[in-house]
């Protein structure tokens, strides 16, 4: 509560000591930098020290320090913001969520990658990330690995059931219903709806479906349709009250969808890319039988439907004492050696557009067959005002499906609240 | 009284410089011990100055600012008060008010009368009284969140132990409220037990012997007895506790996320999000002003209700 003061003192007294130890000779021609970012790969070797291993490798002369960040993305940030703005140089170099380029961008959190990297440096990336990871005619991220939503589905229990995979929202809940009723499953059909970021990611793909969006085209003011909204947040909620999904869908957040799914309770689940190599991982009970499909939209939209757009850039302290060490760290993490490790062995979506076309990496990994059908869409993180936008949607989502408060009147306070983001006139 | 004219002989070697007071002398005593005092407390006052009174008087300052966060810091943009305005008016705010004035009597209440149950039961154990003290102990000596996260598994809506008898606990306002406050209750009625126990073995036996002998039976003896002579221990425990309570941070923030929805936002929650995840400095720190005045008063009301006893109760312990 009032914490910040002090942690200014404390950033401000633990600068970085020099190490005594440090022999004199050669010293001074090893950088070191220090690189934030939270767990990536969830089983098997830790991919980070992996990529570092090779880093360190063909750069001799840098070393790097990994800083484990916090795993949830809120939180993470907060220590961010706490210790940049605290005027801290370390980290150099941190991986951050794509939604934070408006607000880091916004309060100068982060260095601009326009000033300090050649323009050839951005045209390395697949379409439309570069776009994503830019405030106000500035690039704050270099995009380093992708995300998408995907549809995960049981290939036994869709076989022994005389099902296809569902093309539309309703068929999926009619789905999901016929296989929790029959009990072959637990439950039909799990997802992300707790009352944080990635359920303001599963809410902008049902939207989407519809043809709704958030923002005008300069990201200031709401263009959210009433209507759209309300119809979405009741189909939201019916899959909870028909059975189609469990009550406590509004308590799940990855790993709980993830952990139903992987348990064997689940016919079907909305998760990330990484849900297909944790699912076929030692002690899943769903091994080999899982296939994946992109989104399903509304009946009476064109299939497939819309997939929102997750993953991680790389940004740099604006503190940093070694942006030179930190520009050649980004250009190799982002170049083909690391991205295609990332992509075949540790099945990462590449940012880096020519590992993404080789079809080495598209065969390895059964999500990646599925990319080039998907629609995208991306959250409206464009506006610095981004985390008040994602709370005004995530929590009256959440309500409406809990069932507190009416899917209409969830929709106006979304609106109302998403108003008040903008203008700044409330909390 | 001398005359103008008239010069005073000089003073003997020995005698003290005029003005000046024997070594000896009460005052002297007392204000050398208060030197020594002060001494002695300097650093624990440092501390506190730097790591108590400063962030609060900081936070004050940045209530009443428009504040930019940026990379190199805050930067002050001139006076004002709309930060209070804008928590003022906030439909957050009152909903946080109204949950965790909510949650604060209803915690207190329980863990006080719970606290006093468990006390009276302690205070008669003739065996075993140290070891089932330990035992007691256990919550309330776990850190918080670490406790937050054993609740989460118990509730979790996937293979929660509760889960069976209660679905979904956390995923309704009421009953998210409740497994908050129970949560908090089985670690923080320990430490009122303790509180309450010191109280109770205070009380002179003689007084006991007495109300026998009067022919009261044990819950005439309670009320007329134990109660009054507890008052001014229950007094310190309602204090403590609401303090705590009232900053209720940690629970939420790892069970439910505020959810569902913002029903379960605390006020600190509030203060924090505003701060840390919308970068709103100012009107941040108006929510954590507003909620320390609040405290604040409801802390003078107390006092002010147990001035006597409380005052007591410092002397005797």
């Amino acid at each position: 509560m009032l914490a910040t003061a002090a942690v200014a003192l404390s950033v401000a007294s633990f600068g970085t000591v020099p190490s005594a130890s440090a022999s004199v000779k050669n010293s001074s021609s090893v950088t070191t930098i220090t690189w934030w970012a939270s767990p990536i790969s969830t089983s098997g070797p830790d991919l980070r020290k992996v990529l570092i291993g090779d880093f360190e490798k063909a750069y001799p002369g840098i070393k790097v320090n990994l800083q484990t960040a916090p795993t949830d993305t809120d939180t993470n940030r907060a220590d961010l913001v706490t210790t940049i703005s605290g005027g801290a140089t370390t980290p150099d170099v941190f991986m951050g969520d794509v939604i934070w380029p408006g607000q880091f961008g916004a309060h100068s959190l982060a260095l601009s990658l326009t000033k300090v990297m050649p323009a050839s440096f951005f045209s390395r990336f697949a379409s439309g990330l570069v776009a994503g990871a830019t405030y106000d005619g500035q690039v704050y991220g270099a995009p380093f690995f992708q995300d998408q939503g995907f549809l995960y589905y049981r290939t036994d229990l869709l076989k022994a059931a005389g099902l296809a995979v569902p093309k539309t929202w309703q068929q999926l809940q009619s789905d999901a219903v016929k296989l929790a009723k029959a009990g072959t499953v637990k439950y039909g059909f799990v997802w992300e709806g707790d009352a944080y970021e990635g359920g303001t990611c599963d809410f902008m793909e049902y939207y989407a479906d519809t043809g709704g969006q958030v923002l005008n085209a300069t990201d200031t003011s709401s263009v959210l349709n009433l209507g759209d909204v309300t119809k979405v947040l009741t189909f939201m909620r019916g899959l909870v009250t028909s059975g189609a999904s469990p009550a406590s869908v509004d308590t799940f957040q990855e790993p709980e969808a993830q952990d139903a799914f992987q348990n064997g309770e689940a016919a079907f689940l909305r998760n990330w890319d990484y849900a297909y190599s944790a699912s076929q991982a030692s002690g899943s009970k769903v091994i080999g039988k899982v296939g994946v499909a992109p989104l399903p939209t509304f009946a009476g939209r064109s299939y497939p439907g819309y997939s929102n757009i997750g993953g991680w850039n790389l940004y740099i302290n604006p503190h940093s004492k070694n942006i030179s060490a930190d520009t050649t760290f980004i250009n190799y993490m982002t170049g083909t050696q690391a991205e295609t490790v990332m992509a075949t062995q540790f099945s990462e979506i590449p940012t880096n557009a020519a590992v993404r076309a080789n079809p080495r990496v598209a065969k390895l990994n059964p999500p990646f067959a599925v990319l080039a059908k998907k629609r995208l869409v991306p959250r409206p993180a464009q506006n610095p005002n981004y985390p008040k936008i994602s709370q005004a949607i995530y929590t009256n989502m959440n309500s409406a499906l809990a069932g507190s408060t009416s899917p209409s009147s969830a929709a106006g306070n979304m609106a109302s609240q998403l108003k008040a983001a903008l203008t700044s006139s409330g909390l | 009284m001398l005359a103008s004219t008239e010069i005073a002989p000089s003073p003997p070697a020995e005698v003290p410089r005029k003005g000046d007071l024997p070594r000896t002398h009460p005052d002297i005593i007392r204000r050398n011990l208060a030197r020594l005092g002060w001494s002695f407390s300097a650093p624990a006052l440092v501390v506190i100055g730097a790591f108590t009174i400063f962030p609060i008087l900081f936070s004050i300052v940045v209530s009443f600012e428009k504040v930019n966060v940026t990379g190199s810091g805050f930067s002050f943009m001139g006076l004002t008060s709309s930060n209070y305005s804008i928590v003022v008016k906030a439909a957050l705010w009152h909903h946080a008010l109204w949950f965790t004035t909510v949650y604060t009597v209803v915690t207190v209440v329980v863990e006080l009368v719970l606290g006093t149950m468990f006390a009276l039961v302690m205070e008669r154990l003739a065996k075993g009284r140290g070891p089932m003290m330990a035992l007691l102990l256990i919550p309330w000596s776990m850190i918080t969140v670490v406790s937050a996260e054993l609740w989460g598994y118990v509730y979790n809506s996937s293979y929660g132990i509760l889960d069976r008898i209660f679905p979904n606990v956390l995923g309704h306002p009421f009953s998210a409220s409740l497994a908050l406050m129970f949560a908090d209750i089985w670690k923080t009625t320990p430490f009122v037990t303790i509180i309450v126990l010191a109280g109770l073995v205070m009380i002179p036996t003689e007084l006991y012997e007495a109300s026998e002998v009067d022919g009261a039976n044990g819950w005439k003896t309670f009320w007329r007895v134990t109660l009054p002579l507890l008052r001014p221990t229950l007094g310190i425990a309602v204090l403590f506790r609401t303090l705590q309570a009232f900053g209720l941070f940690d629970l939420p923030y790892v069970l439910t996320t505020g959810g569902p929805g913002t029903s379960t936002e605390s006020l600190a929650m509030l203060g924090y999000n505003t701060m840390f995840t919308d970068l709103e400095f100012g009107p941040g720190a108006a929510v954590a002003t507003t909620t320390a005045l609040i405290v604040l008063v409801v802390c003078l009301v107390f006092l002010r209700a147990f001035k006597a006893q409380v005052g007591k109760e410092v002397i005797n312990a």
